[in-house]
């Protein structure tokens, strides 16, 4: 029997009996393969500007560490940090009250209020309170492996930091690796802090690290979902801030910083577009489908 | 003169499901053929260790490695070896079969097969994606596995092209070869069941992959839609809590039953309860559920999913879209059919009882036996070049356990020689059983004369 014949009785069935070979190879075969069906490829600017994100938060650290080193050298009084983050405080929240007028009803916004003045006098006088322990916290424990300590903190901070925009609609709950990113953040400010000499010093930065780290993320993530330019702006300012501030304390961490900078920023997002080519996703018959349910039950998997 | 078989696989008896139903019908039938074949899979402490013997004379040897998660090994590449040398030789085994993709000890049995100058066919059972880490990994693993196999096994259509994907081997080497059932064990009930009510049976495992979101969802618009349905569902797994509270929030307690793990030899039992067989599976490679529900005179509604499609004529199961809104349609369209009366299971298990057969099975996987048995076999640096041919790492990784592979055999040949290796003696032969056979008769026969 000739090719073609067994060509002609190919079928895509397994219950008929055929006259080809069981390793017969058909002419359809592979036919139902599909290549990066749904492909949409990134363009430069496009992954520019999600970069915005990560710069932003990778400033606001290391403005954090300059503002640690200007007290830990007495280059800054640790009252006018206080008052400095009291400020940034409220111009946040100003901000962010700005950005949530019109999307939730004024009761929910208003019981929202109620609840963060509580908070925030909470942790103000916790922190207060806690300022003395925290101070001698480390004492026995050499500078060194805090710096490392503090060092691996942050980069886990920033590993795991959540870079996606904050949608106005959705409330659901925080993902498991932006608690632990915020976790690490502070932790690492408190072993900073514990570096300090005086009380106040380590109540103003663990106040400022609250800010930074805590509070700071869900207005990022907020500024976000809104305008470019806008975004555009707080990345430039957030940048050119914690270059101003370390240039006068080290030249080469500035050089360092401008080139992490212009590596997330525009390299970064080059390679990215350059490595799609690579991309090569195949689909075909035997891939799980994906059910459509309307009235989920549980999420479970 | 009968070819001698190792069958290696992690799944195997006593573990229950497809797979290890494959490998015992298959094993069976070769040894009815007059094959001598035996099977190799991992103990289940406490009981069931060392060497057994499962019914028509199939020698199991349960090698004493432990178990990472769902009855599989861990994949460590040289610990069988020592098992697996004894065994082969002294059985003077001529070709092993391995089993499952996910299956460690198939893998191994396949990369030390040529150092005993061994044949290999690899059956792959199961269909996989391409862009999970898991996948990734498992099918780099069975790529490596499946370089310098001899030939491969395929339960469909859907399979072969998904294994010559992943296992990136040439498609004339991959065989298409359903699984079979038996048909006399999934007879219709002679009285089909009566009544108004009409039952619908959903047998499978509860887990995400089969689908039962969709059954959570569609279970209750049906039963709105229909007073005179009822549900029988059968198995156990994660998505069973889905079931329990889909039932009580919509107060369907006395219309779906739950029964909970059902025996193999129960199913045919639950099947014939009902007249519609729904299957909601996400992935399946071949389906041999709905198969069995087919051959028990059910009308079967499906998704449309992986091999199913090829598994039965069209005019004798409904497909739907893995889609809520599909499955209620098709759903349907079936529950009208059979209240019709248009569905008749004994004429349905008359059509499809010849579709598959064991021994048909087991002559075409015969063939391909002979096949490789009847090939060159290819030699140490064909197998080299080819498994450096992975990848740039890959490539590297496995050839070093090739390798090391042949010194390990090599220090193993000096440790225990071949020659000082006690052969086993099969006494008992098919012939001899057939001889058995005919005294008895004749002696039987002479005692009523």
């Amino acid at each position: 029997m000739s090719k073609d014949e067994w060509e002609a009785e190919w079928e895509r069935v397994l219950w008929k009996k055929k006259p080809y070979p069981d390793n017969y190879v058909p002419r359809s075969f592979l036919s139902s393969l599909s290549k990066n069906p749904n492909f949409k490829p990134y363009t430069y600017w496009q992954l520019v500007i999600l970069s915005c994100s990560i710069s932003q938060h990778l400033a606001s650290i290391y403005v954090f560490l300059a503002v640690f080193m200007g007290l830990r050298q007495r280059l800054l009084d640790p009252r006018a940090l206080v008052w400095i983050s009291v400020g940034v405080f409220f111009t946040g929240y100003a901000i962010w009250e700005i950005l949530e007028r019109g999307r939730a009803d004024s009761t929910v916004r208003t019981t929202n209020r109620a609840k963060t003045v509580k908070g925030s006098i909470l942790v103000f006088l916790a922190l207060m309170s806690l300022s003395p322990v925290l101070k001698t916290l480390t004492a026995a424990t050499s500078s060194d492996s805090i710096w490392a300590l503090s060092a691996s903190l942050f980069i886990l901070n920033a590993l795991l930091a959540d870079y996606t925009a904050l949608r106005p609609q959705s409330h659901r709950r925080e993902r498991l690796t932006s608690v632990l990113s915020m976790n690490a953040a502070i932790s690492s400010s408190v072993v900073l802090a514990s570096r300090l000499s005086d009380d106040i010093s380590v109540f103003g930065l663990i106040l400022f690290s609250v800010q930074t780290f805590a509070l700071f993320p869900m207005l990022r993530r907020r500024i976000q979902d809104t305008a470019k330019p806008l975004q555009i702006l707080v990345t430039i300012l957030l940048c050119g801030l914690s270059i101003a501030l370390t240039y006068p304390l080290s030249s080469t961490a500035t050089y360092l910083y401008i080139a992490c900078y212009t590596f997330v920023t525009f390299v970064a997002p080059g390679m990215l577009v350059w490595a799609q080519r690579f991309k090569n996703e195949i689909r075909g018959t035997w891939d799980p489908a994906v059910p459509k349910v309307y009235r989920r039950l549980s999420v479970s998997r | 003169m009968g070819i001698n078989i190792a069958m290696v696989c992690d799944f195997f008896h006593p573990g229950v499901g497809g797979v290890e139903n494959h490998i015992y019908m298959l094993s069976a039938n070769l040894i009815r053929s007059g094959h001598k074949v035996i099977a190799i899979t991992h103990s289940h402490p406490p009981d069931r260790v060392g060497v057994r013997w499962l019914l028509p004379s199939l020698k199991v040897y349960y090698i004493p490695f432990p178990t990472i998660a769902s009855s599989a090994t861990l994949p460590n590449y040289f610990t069988f070896l020592p098992y697996l040398r004894t065994i082969v030789l002294r059985e003077d085994i001529q070709l092993i079969h391995g089993h499952a993709s996910l299956s460690s000890l198939a893998h191994e049995g396949i990369l030390h097969a040529h150092l005993m100058g061994v044949r290999t066919v690899f059956t792959d059972h199961s269909l996989f994606g391409f862009d999970d880490a898991a996948s990734i990994l498992t099918n780099k693993l069975l790529e490596a596995a499946l370089r310098n196999v001899d030939a491969a096994i395929c339960v469909s259509h859907t399979g072969r092209e998904n294994t010559v994907l992943r296992a990136r081997i040439p498609p004339e080497r991959v065989h298409v070869i359903p699984n079979a059932l038996v048909a006399e064990q999934f007879r219709p009930s002679p009285v089909p069941p009566g009544g108004d009510t009409i039952t619908v049976i959903v047998l499978s495992r509860l887990a995400y992959r089969k689908g039962i979101d969709l059954l959570v969802a569609t279970a209750p618009r049906i039963c709105a839609r229909f007073p005179n349905v009822r549900f029988v569902i059968g198995g156990d797994g994660p998505k069973m809590i889905d079931l329990l509270q889909m039932r009580e929030k919509y107060l369907l307690q006395d219309r779906i039953a739950i029964l909970g793990p059902v025996r193999h030899s129960d199913v045919r039992n639950v099947l014939v309860q009902g007249s519609i067989y729904m299957n909601t599976s996400l992935t399946e490679s071949f389906g041999i559920a709905i198969l069995e529900a087919a051959c028990a005179g059910l009308y079967v509604v499906s998704t449309r999913v992986g091999g199913v499609p090829e598994i039965l004529p069209e005019d004798t199961i409904s497909f739907a879209n893995p889609d809520e809104d599909d499955v209620v349609r098709a759903m349907s369209e079936a529950i009208e059919l059979v209240s019709a009366g248009k569905h008749d299971p004994l004429r349905a298990h008359e059509r499809i009882k010849d579709f598959y057969d064991w021994k048909e099975v087991t002559k075409r996987t015969e063939a391909v036996y002979e096949s490789v048995l009847e090939s060159e076999p290819c030699d140490f640096w064909t197998r080299l070049q080819r498994t450096l041919d992975l990848g740039r790492f890959a490539g590297i990784i496995f050839a070093i356990i090739l390798l090391v592979d042949c010194l390990f055999y090599m220090f193993l040949d000096w440790y225990l020689p071949e020659d000082e290796l006690d052969m086993v003696e099969m006494h008992w032969e098919p012939e001899h059983f057939q001889e058995a056979v005919d005294e008895y008769e004749h002696s039987k026969k002479s005692e009523t004369a």
